[in-house]
């Protein structure tokens, strides 16, 4: 069957009325916790796995669907009209979102935010709808060697990314590696890192430490730092954008998604680059330069549509090769193995029909999200309004049911609160703290996939060289790690 | 500590209650069951986790519970989610723990501070036999081809299976000591089941994979991978054993239920009591017909004591391969 | 532009928080033992990958730190200590009681508390507000949804 046979086949089981009702109640909750900052898609949706025991496989998804999209856009009504952004994601659209806001053009910035994630969106999801067979035929070559070789790609790709920030950066990188080791070890059997407590046995689960740094982290950090009220800012007059606005976003938009979804995609890529990549661009391509740092359309536009379209792009690994390249994705990749869905390249084969209306139904909630956030927006700025006190101690109540309610485990809660001071301190001193979460996740994947592709080549390292796909991709982690240092290095030269 | 205190707040909480004229409704004090929390420490898509699937359909069918809930914690044999059934589920009347012959052996490798015998025996329920598989493209056509490349040069045959020490890797372990070939120079590559080890066995990343018939059913039945023996007794499923192919190596995997360490005896028999009326059943006897399961019920005190005996038996087998101290 | 001397002992402070680490590291590493199975790669490469990581990333830290520091945007920023301990006795009450009192009451307690530390000024309609917020999501999580979040004082009355 073609990708356009598959993908009516899905719209065919998403637009059953009760599916187009979980996508309504997806898109809504998402943008309810976009809007607050501190509670992310991860954990709404790990609040929310228990769902997972009464509903089909189907519902569930169009509903975490609806989340992870919903969460974006809500995320940048906050960026827009406080100055704290609620998600990393989401500064660079306060640049110039909260400078047009102060001058009154909130709406033009709210509708430009809105329609270029609805674009990129779209534009992502497709790409989603056609990259997958192609990338799955590749996945289905692959063995531990080309898992292995894959995941070096993605450490070096973290790496890289990090820039002047590049020791901090791998110092939180280590701390994620040093938490993926507690645990038993599945190729011996063997307990390491418990620390002589039992609970450790089963190792840390990502939900607790994403939770731990960026709630309660970033909580600890809130209060210990002295603030001015930022109010948000009304929102009087229209929400729409001139003939000039159109003119001067579409571009943008079609820029923005055209970086965010190749690095969204590539593992461990992210969201920040992308939107820093198409704030750039609009900043150097733009005809009203005067206008940038005040409040220029194009710095919203682009780096909206960057964000939308790289949270696209997060899927497809997710949903091709069962590498969750975020804390979202790991906890969605829990979502599937509680239905005894097996992520990974065969998921396409065994699980078509749910994985095309997975993607028709992020096309359908992405429509959904832009009637809710240009009509309605008035109501989500409403939570906007509430107070910091009880937002922040209501974010920790939260926070304490998506870790002991789902253990019952004091453990549980203390090492949340232990991942939380280590988020302060690492906020405190300026470390990333998304790296840890990259640690946590691909360490121990990546050492399995080595000691696997060791033992199938009793201990030869060859085996990384003799098979091309792997070979492959450890020349583009080579190159990757080692070329802008050559390039540098060429040039001073002839400099 | 836990214990005195639940038994504390429930008298207190039993005390109000009576006094407010409201119904009791702590579950320490629930006489029947009304749901099951079903935990399976291994990925979804293994033997444990169809064991619990086809649970849940046969109580269902035959109208015994109604109301189910899954957790999976994957790895180790088990070994990763078997502390956190113990810790979470202590003293919970309506929690039971898929296990078996994985765990046992899982244990005794691991060396691991908590073992299957920290929780309670309700029931053994079926008994599958193993399947050796090739990928369809495999040089090796017969029993007898795979067990001479693997005489030859051990390190040269890798086999996919279960975790360290389990049962796929007690049997690898047992078909190489047969032959002579020292059980631990054996290439074996632990995933977290069968499931995720199918990928590996597709891709033809590795010689050959060890699992459970009903994991690998699909792709045998398409032409994928190829059988080439059963570990029962006999042949099942028009695949010969290996005694039937002259080597005289047999096992089962065993798989069964437990309940929560802490719950009283009263609760116990409560529990041991559904799986009674599930196996007299007429949707239980089907299912272990479609599922080609053998029907090797035992439950109660019976099941407590053939755990022990397993447990000793199973040590001693991985003591001889060499796989546990 | 930086004030040096001001960041120097706090960022040292951080680099040996990063050895300990590695130390720690060392320590749990050499306590796997030999893999008792011939496998190529076994149990204690990684972790001494790790500790090796980890030791090396401090040292790195330590040496910024003896250059002076390393820039960071806190620069400046007073910690406000009041607010900081508030929250984190809250969270304090909340993991100390939840055992013992449940959910609803441990978080009802830490939610006034949290709501200070923010600049909360009615504690008493924190503390009904934390109530109703705690009681709401366990009926919505552990009757609707079918968590388990254990029982507790107010848990066993509804």
């Amino acid at each position: 069957m073609s990708t356009l046979d598959n993908l009516m086949m899905g719209f065919g089981i998403a637009l059953t009325p009760m599916n187009l009702l979980w996508a309504l109640c997806g898109v809504t909750v998402g943008t309810a916790i976009g809007v607050l900052p501190g509670l992310g898609p991860g954990l709404t949706i790990a609040l929310l796995l228990p769902i997972t025991y009464k509903v089909d496989p189907t519902a569930a998804f169009i509903l975490f669907a609806g989340i992870y999209y919903g969460a974006m856009y809500g995320g940048s009504t906050t960026s827009i009209l406080i100055n704290t952004p609620g998600e990393s994601a989401s500064i660079v659209t306060s640049l110039e979102g909260h400078k047009m806001a102060k001058r009154g053009r909130a709406g033009a910035a709210l509708a430009t935010a809105a329609v270029g994630s609805f674009i990129a969106g779209q534009i992502g999801t497709l790409g989603i709808a056609f990259l997958a067979e192609p990338v799955v035929n590749l996945a289905l070559k692959f063995g531990p060697a080309e898992y292995f070789a894959l995941m070096v790609l993605c450490f070096v790709t973290v790496s890289a990314v990090l820039g002047s920030y590049a020791l901090r950066g791998l110092t939180a990188l280590a701390i994620g590696l040093f938490f993926g080791l507690i645990g038993v070890d599945l190729q011996t059997g063997q307990a390491r890192f418990h620390f002589g407590v039992m609970e450790l046995l089963d190792g840390i689960s990502v939900l607790i430490v994403a939770v731990g740094l960026f709630a309660i982290g970033e909580t600890l950090h809130l209060a210990a730092t002295k603030r001015e009220e930022e109010k948000a800012l009304e929102l009087d007059g229209p929400v729409g954008m001139t003939k000039e606005d159109w003119k001067r976003s579409w571009k943008p938009w079609l820029r923005g998604t055209a970086f965010g979804f190749p690095i969204g995609a590539m593992p461990a890529g992210g969201a920040e680059i992308p939107t820093f990549l198409s704030y750039y661009t609009e900043k150097k391509l733009t005809k009203h330069p005067e206008e940038f740092g005040k409040g220029a359309i194009e710095g919203v536009a682009g780096p909206e549509a960057a964000n939308n379209a790289s949270a696209a792009g997060v899927l497809v690994p997710l949903l091709t090769l069962g590498l969750p390249t975020s804390a979202t994705a790991a906890i969605m990749l829990s979502a599937f193995t509680s239905y005894g869905i097996n992520p990974g390249p065969q998921l396409l084969q065994t699980q078509g029909p749910l994985v095309w209306t997975l993607i028709a139904s992020l096309l359908i909630g992405n429509l959904m999200l832009l009637v809710l956030n240009l009509p309605l927006i008035r109501i989500w700025v409403k939570l906007l309004k509430i107070p910091a006190p009880q937002m922040y101690a209501g974010i920790l109540v939260f926070a304490t049911i998506g870790t002991y309610g789902i253990s019952r485990s004091v453990v549980d809660l203390v090492l949340l609160y232990v991942v939380g001071f280590l988020g302060f301190l690492m906020r405190r001193f300026d470390f990333p703290t998304a790296p840890v979460i990259i640690g946590l996740i691909l360490g121990p994947m990546a050492e399995q996939e080595f000691r696997r592709a060791m033992t199938i080549s009793n201990g030869d390292m060859m085996i990384f060289i003799d098979k091309p796909i792997a070979l492959s991709l450890l020349v583009i982690a080579a190159l990757a790690a080692l070329g802008p240092k050559l390039w540098s290095m060429l040039t001073a030269r002839r400099g | 500590m836990t214990t005195r205190r639940d038994v504390l707040r429930a008298g207190l909480l039993a005390g109000a209650a009576a006094g407010l004229g409201l119904p009791v409704s702590t579950p320490a004090f629930a006489q029947a069951i009304t749901s099951l929390d079903v935990f399976v420490p291994a990925a979804p898509g293994g033997g444990w986790d169809a064991t619990a699937r086809a649970i849940e359909a046969a109580m269902r069918d035959d109208d015994i519970i109604k109301e189910f809930k899954f957790e999976h914690v994957p790895g180790a044999g088990g070994m990763t989610g078997l502390p956190r059934f113990i810790n979470g589920k202590k003293g919970s009347s309506n929690a039971i723990m898929i296990g078996g012959m994985v765990m046992v052996g899982a244990g005794a490798v691991a060396k691991s501070p908590v073992t299957i015998a920290n929780v309670t025996p309700i029931a053994r329920l079926t008994g599958e036999a193993l399947v050796i598989v090739v990928p369809e493209a495999s040089p090796h056509k017969t029993l007898a081809d795979l067990v001479a490349a693997l005489k030859k040069d051990p390190k040269t045959v890798s086999w996919a299976g279960g975790s360290a020490g389990g049962s796929d890797h007690i049997f690898i372990g047992m078909l190489a000591k047969s032959q002579g070939v020292d059980p631990r120079s054996v290439a074996y590559v632990a995933y977290s089941g069968g499931g995720p080890a199918q990928a590996a066995l597709l891709g033809n990343q590795v010689t050959a994979g060890v699992s459970g018939y009903g994991e690998f059913e699909e792709q045998i039945k398409a032409g994928k991978l190829r059988a080439l023996a059963v570990s029962g007794d006999t042949g099942q499923f028009g695949v010969k054993s290996l005694k039937e192919q002259g080597i005289d190596v047999s096992l089962y995997n065993w798989r069964g239920v437990f309940a929560a360490p802490g719950i009283t005896p009263a609760q116990r028999t409560a529990l041991v009591g559904l799986f009674d009326r599930m196996v007299a059943g007429p949707a239980w006897k089907k299912t272990l017909e479609t599922r080609g399961w053998e029907g090797i019920y035992l439950s109660g005190d019976a099941y407590g004591t053939y755990v022990n005996n397993e447990i000793t038996r199973i040590t001693a087998i991985l003591k001889d391969l060499g796989l546990a101290a | 532009m930086n004030q040096g001397g001001t960041k120097i002992l706090p960022n040292l402070l951080v680099a040996a928080g990063v050895l300990v680490l590695a130390g720690l590291s060392a320590l749990q590493s050499r306590e796997i033992p030999p893999p008792v199975l011939q496998v190529a790669v076994g149990p204690g490469v990684a972790p001494w990958f790790v500790t090796v990581f980890l030791a090396v990333c401090g040292l790195g830290l330590l040496l910024a730190a003896l250059r002076g520091g390393w820039a960071h945007d806190q620069d400046g920023t007073i910690t406000e200590w009041g607010p900081l301990g508030l929250v984190g006795l809250g969270l304090f009450v909340n993991v100390a009681l939840i055992e013992t009192l449940g959910f609803i009451l441990a978080s009802t307690l830490m939610f006034p508390l949290v709501a200070r530390g923010f600049g909360g000024r009615a504690p008493l309609r924190d503390l009904a507000i934390g109530f109703v917020l705690a009681l709401s999501a366990f009926v919505l999580f552990d009757r609707v949804l079918g968590y388990k979040i254990g029982s507790g004082i107010v848990e066993s009355l509804i």
